[in-house]
């Protein structure tokens, strides 16, 4: 029976914390905001149970992140099995049910990596997590008021990536090697994901340095080949000869835009994103002319790894400067001269990262509007 | 053009209804092809640009008449598959399923052996052809022996079918790259590319299916009146199993076609599949409760389908207009050709 016994040991535990960190919160959350640090002792833990709470894998996106951290795991000269699996399956209710679940088992010794699904989800997260000690990273979803500095050593840090800096680049890449004039259509994602949003900013961006290239056209695919083809076919229709360059939302849009191109005998340049491996095949072969790899399996190790170290005491995140806790993720460009490397160095060997360099490859502090 | 109401259950066959009827879905055509130009017109008019309407229009070229015919020839090969069934009085939802496994195994079973149709790969378009039938067949199958209502039955076969891409691929693309077989697309002969021809071919069976064999009539009969066929000694069951394994059949073409036109067999390849075949079907005159329609019917809705998809896309309308659009002309598509007069209740 002592596993009950545990258990309402952790409860009382935590709803002691629970019960301090409301009575606090109550009388001094200005407090806070003025002395930094949070009044529960920034305990050090000699061996936190580590966590990722995410969608699931199945999407191949979230399959490379987790994969990241199982790797960081495995650094750690422990098992892949260590890694404990948070699964939220696009709930943010499971999520936030499952973090303060894991939080009570563990009594608050866990070092949480976590997408919470949405980003009102984030502040709940974070919240319980601080109030039971615990130490938490969070990746892609957070709204713009929550701030890991605000929270002193317990959250540790945030990563998100921004589209739109890289998807100008492509563009750039793209209007250089059509000489900086004529015009270029755009095929975006669902119109209404923010991903597409920035991605097609990006380009606009970069046509304000290029006055003498008109975009022709901007048009939703739906990040969907098929959808892609169709919709190019019309603007070949449309626009014919004058369509000197293609910017597309993503790599599977751009497979469509290259199959409609090739129908009608048409060689246009391309510039996609994602580095997906089969575009890093085109770009190597030289019919896509840039994409773009945002590196997940990185993403996701350095996230567990940021928990985990500020959790043994490695680093005091409260002492780190501001681009060290809220932080752009990479971004790798893909160029028919390096495809072939890329492919080598990312694609067909995972390369082993040291998961104590916390910040190198990253991209700079998060900036907001 | 007679065959437009074949077996027809109106008793009234030659009111002026029934000829409008007859008729509105090649009137439609005509006018959307007829008014797209207009809009070009417009515009190179405001432009100040010269321009003289339908010969300098770039929406009414050959060039563009065959990129119409590229995008409609999956659609084509997967309407006139469930066309069959609609006139059964059934209706099948399994088509985006069915294709992304008939594309996959296509793929897979391509490259295997050999990877180029001069070689023995080309075993690879019956085993396709083949594995869209067996879905068809269990689609009917169940539909009949549990006597479960097509729609749900292959509704749930679609996602087994979608589901079982995706475990054979992990979500991979796979590339077919043999030029032979690319040359469905990048040969022409007079303008269109060889699927467009194919495609044809294809319709062409399918209305002699559908108007010279007794399996045809048969379709007609049960959509016509079940209860009538039943008491003349039809044997339904056999009728509709037969019905749902030929429409797997069509599938699988247009997933061949599919994979023919961009080259990738994914688990994605059947998406939207659905909602183009059904309204193709619906706007091209074939009623929902059977009976009335027929393939050639068909052919007039999935054109005029792909001709508002192409022609927003040149006139530079929003993207999100078309499946607007497409949906008023399904509402108006079935409010016209429902006979009031004869029909108690719907539910």
């Amino acid at each position: 029976m002592s596993f009950i016994k545990k258990f309402i040991e952790a409860e009382t535990f935590s709803r002691r914390n629970f019960l301090l960190a409301s009575a606090y919160g109550i009388s001094g959350a200005a407090a806070m905001r003025m002395f930094g640090p949070s009044p529960i002792m920034a305990a050090e833990y000699n061996d936190p149970t580590i966590a990722w709470s995410y969608r699931n894998r199945t999407n191949p996106y979230w399959n490379e992140i987790v994969s990241g951290g199982e790797a960081f795991v495995e650094s750690l000269g422990k098992s892949k099995g260590f890694l404990t699996h948070l699964i939220n399956e696009g709930s943010s209710e499971k999520s936030l049910a499952d973090v303060k679940a894991l939080l009570a088992k563990t009594n608050g010794e866990l070092a949480l990596a976590i997408d919470t699904n949405d980003a009102p989800n984030a502040r709940p997260v974070v919240e319980a997590c601080v109030d039971a000690g615990a130490y938490v990273s969070t990746l892609w979803n957070k709204t713009d008021d929550l701030h890991p500095w605000d929270f002193g050593d317990h959250y540790v840090s945030h990563m998100s990536w921004s589209d739109e800096g890289p998807a100008e680049q492509t563009a750039r890449i793209l209007l250089e090697a059509i000489g900086g004039k004529g015009g270029v259509v755009h095929l975006g994602g669902i119109a209404s994901n923010n991903p597409a949003i920035e991605r097609l900013n990006g380009l606009k961006n970069a046509l304000k340095d290029y006055p003498d290239v008109e975009l022709l056209d901007a048009q939703p695919a739906d990040w969907d080949t098929q959808k892609a083809n169709q919709v190019m076919q019309g603007f070949i229709t449309r626009y014919g000869d004058e369509i000197s360059g293609v910017h597309c939302a993503n790599d599977t849009i751009g497979y469509g835009v290259l199959e409609a191109l090739r129908a009608e005998g048409m060689d246009v340049p391309i510039v996609t994103y994602d580095g997906n491996p089969q575009a890093v095949d085109l770009v190597a072969e030289g019919k896509i002319l840039a994409t773009v790899f945002t590196n997940p399996h990185w993403g996701g190790g350095i996230t567990a790894s940021l928990a985990y170290h500020a959790a043994v005491g490695h680093f005091k995140p409260s002492e780190e400067p501001h681009e060290h806790r809220e932080f752009y993720g990479p971004t790798i460009f893909i160029t028919p001269d390096d495809a072939l490397e890329f492919k080598a160095n990312y694609l067909e060997n995972v390369p082993t990262y040291d998961w104590t360099d916390f910040w190198g490859p990253s991209n700079g502090q998060i900036m907001y509007k | 053009m007679t065959e437009f109401v074949t077996g027809g259950n109106s008793p009234h066959i030659n009111t002026l209804r029934n000829i409008i009827l007859k008729w509105a879905p090649l009137f439609v055509l005509a006018s959307l092809v007829l008014l797209f130009p207009i809009f070009e017109w417009l515009e190179d008019f405001w432009r100040g640009k010269d321009h003289f309407y339908l010969i300098d229009s770039r929406f009414f070229s050959i060039r563009n008449a065959s990129r119409i015919a590229v995008a409609a020839t999956p659609g084509l090969m997967i309407a006139i598959g469930v066309t069959f069934i609609i006139i059964m009085g059934s209706i099948d939802l399994s088509m985006e399923g069915t294709v992304s496994v008939s594309a996959v195994i296509f793929a897979f079973v391509f490259i295997a052996l050999g990877g180029t149709l001069a070689g023995w790969a080309w075993l690879a378009i019956p085993i396709a052809l083949v594995v869209g039938g067996i879905m068809g067949f269990i689609n009917g199958f169940i539909h009949v022996m549990f006597r479960v209502p097509s729609f749900m039955v292959s509704l749930a076969m679609g996602f087994v079918g979608t589901g079982f891409a995706l475990v054979l691929t992990g979500g991979d693309r796979i590339r077919v790259e043999d030029e032979l077989f690319r040359s469905l697309l990048t040969v022409r002969w007079l303008n269109f590319p060889i699927m467009c021809y194919v495609a044809m071919l294809a319709l062409l069976v399918a209305w002699f299916i559908q108007s010279r064999t007794t399996i045809g009539r048969n379709f007609y009969a049960v959509g016509g009146g079940e209860e009538l066929a039943i008491a003349s000694g039809l044997n339904v069951s056999r009728v509709r199993i037969m019905g749902f394994t030929l429409a797997g059949i069509f599938f699988a073409l247009g997933a061949l076609m599919a994979v023919g036109r961009i080259g990738i067999a994914e688990t994605a390849t059947g998406n939207n599949f659905m909602f183009i075949s059904i309204t193709a079907v619906v706007v091209g005159g074939t009623a929902l409760w059977g009976g009335i329609g027929g393939v050639l019917n068909t052919l007039v809705g999935v054109l005029i389908v792909n001709v508002i998809n192409n022609g927003m896309v040149v006139i530079g309308l929003p993207n999100w207009l078309q499946d607007g659009v497409l949906g008023v002309l399904v509402i108006t598509a079935v409010v016209l050709s429902t006979n009031r007069k004869t029909i108690s209740f719907v539910k």
